[in-house]
């Protein structure tokens, strides 16, 4: 009796931190789910894959790290997952590094000039190995360094050598793809 | 002006993308559920494809050739289990991946490091316990075809195109695996460097 009311009990915990947390994060997990997934079909399937995957996250969530951090840890696993199975290796993504150089050449731009802004921004994040995408999309999301080395795992350092290059490569990428509109 | 801040821009535009907003209803949970078994269940129907393989290759190889049936029995047996093993390891690597919502404690690059270590170690095993014993029951069949072969009526002509057809078909599949291997031993090697960078 005892022991079914507290199962009842922690499944109640679980159903009311994932509802919080959908009602909270609901449109930047979507956001996440459009950088990660461009075919629109893929990216709904991304998108339940997270919020499941979310909800069976807090059956044993411990309060040891905040509901943010928590979120998008799990939510980037999901999507970093979904990349490695449907690309099966990172082969064809790019490191920050290589776009700084993509972005010199201006190559890569023809591809996108006739994008809209948010479709190049986007664009840019997909080229992007799962870390680096994350720190972006962090970055985007308004985090600062020290939140992004508790999503990432990389130290504050390191986050905001990444931070910066983003910066630059976004409003890089960014011009340049708005010079060649124009 | 261009230059001033433009990550606050580019914030602006993120944050201001039109969102489609997904909430799981217990139904939709089930559902997901649901599916996430029928998958697991695809995957295990999947890994037992080898062993059918290899007994079909037997079956056939002692067919057709039951003058070396003697010779042939231990050599496909030992395909035969070296296949029924692979299941058991198989199964096992599939298993012991981390499913996303258990991974709340651990960071993106651990994560991200044990999925590749994953996929990387299911490969190696699915050419070992997979690819091997088909190999083997391959090799048995045309180690068969050649020994029926005789001046009279030699099989090795008329088996020829299916000899090369089975050399090329796995000297491209063993290729690519070995490529996809050192790409993802690659992919983590750069990973484990980032860690190390974080200390």
């Amino acid at each position: 009796m005892g022991g079914k009311s507290t199962i009842s009990s922690e499944s109640g915990r679980q159903d009311s931190l994932y509802r919080e947390a959908a009602y909270e994060f609901g449109p930047a997990l979507e956001r996440l789910a459009r950088a990660y997934e461009a075919d629109p079909e893929k990216r709904r399937d991304l998108s339940q894959d997270i919020h499941f995957q979310l909800w069976r996250s807090f059956q044993s969530y411990d309060g040891r790290c905040s509901t943010r951090t928590w979120v998008y840890r799990v939510a980037h696993h999901v999507a970093a997952s979904h990349v490695i199975r449907e690309r099966r290796t990172f082969s064809k993504l790019v490191t920050l590094e290589q776009v700084e150089q993509l972005t010199d050449r201006g190559s890569a731009m023809a591809a996108v000039q006739q994008q809209a802004d948010l479709d190049r921004i986007t664009g840019l994040i997909q080229l992007l190995k799962p870390i680096d995408r994350q720190v972006m999309i962090c970055f985007l999301e308004d985090m600062d360094s020290a939140s992004i080395g508790e999503i990432t795992g990389l130290s504050p350092g390191n986050v905001a050598i990444r931070i910066h290059r983003s910066k630059n490569i976004l409003a890089k990428w960014f011009h340049e793809g708005k010079n060649h509109e124009e | 002006m261009r230059n001033e801040r433009p990550g606050d821009k580019l914030k602006a535009i993120w944050h201001d993308q039109p969102t489609e907003m997904t909430a799981m209803t217990s139904k939709l949970i089930q559902m997901r559920a649901r599916d996430l078994r029928a998958k697991t269940r695809k995957k295990l129907i999947g890994t037992i494809a080898g062993p059918i393989a290899v007994g079909v290759c037997y079956a056939l190889g002692l067919w057709l050739f039951p003058r070396h049936a003697s010779m042939l029995h231990p050599l496909f047996l030992l395909a035969l289990g070296w296949s029924l093993c692979g299941l058991y390891f198989l199964n096992r690597a599939m298993w012991s991946s981390v499913v996303p919502g258990d991974a709340g404690p651990l960071t993106g690059l651990e994560f991200c490091r044990a999925e590749l270590g994953r996929r990387r170690q299911l490969l190696g095993r699915l050419l070992l316990w997979s690819l091997g014993p088909l190999l083997l029951s391959l090799g048995t069949f045309i180690l068969a075809i050649g020994l029926s072969g005789t001046p009279g009526h030699s099989l090795l002509p008329n088996g020829l195109p299916f000899l090369v057809l089975t050399a090329v078909w796995i000297v491209v599949y063993f290729g690519l695996r070995v490529k996809e291997q050192r790409e993802l031993r690659m992919e983590i090697e750069e990973l484990e460097e980032i860690g190390r960078a974080a200390g």
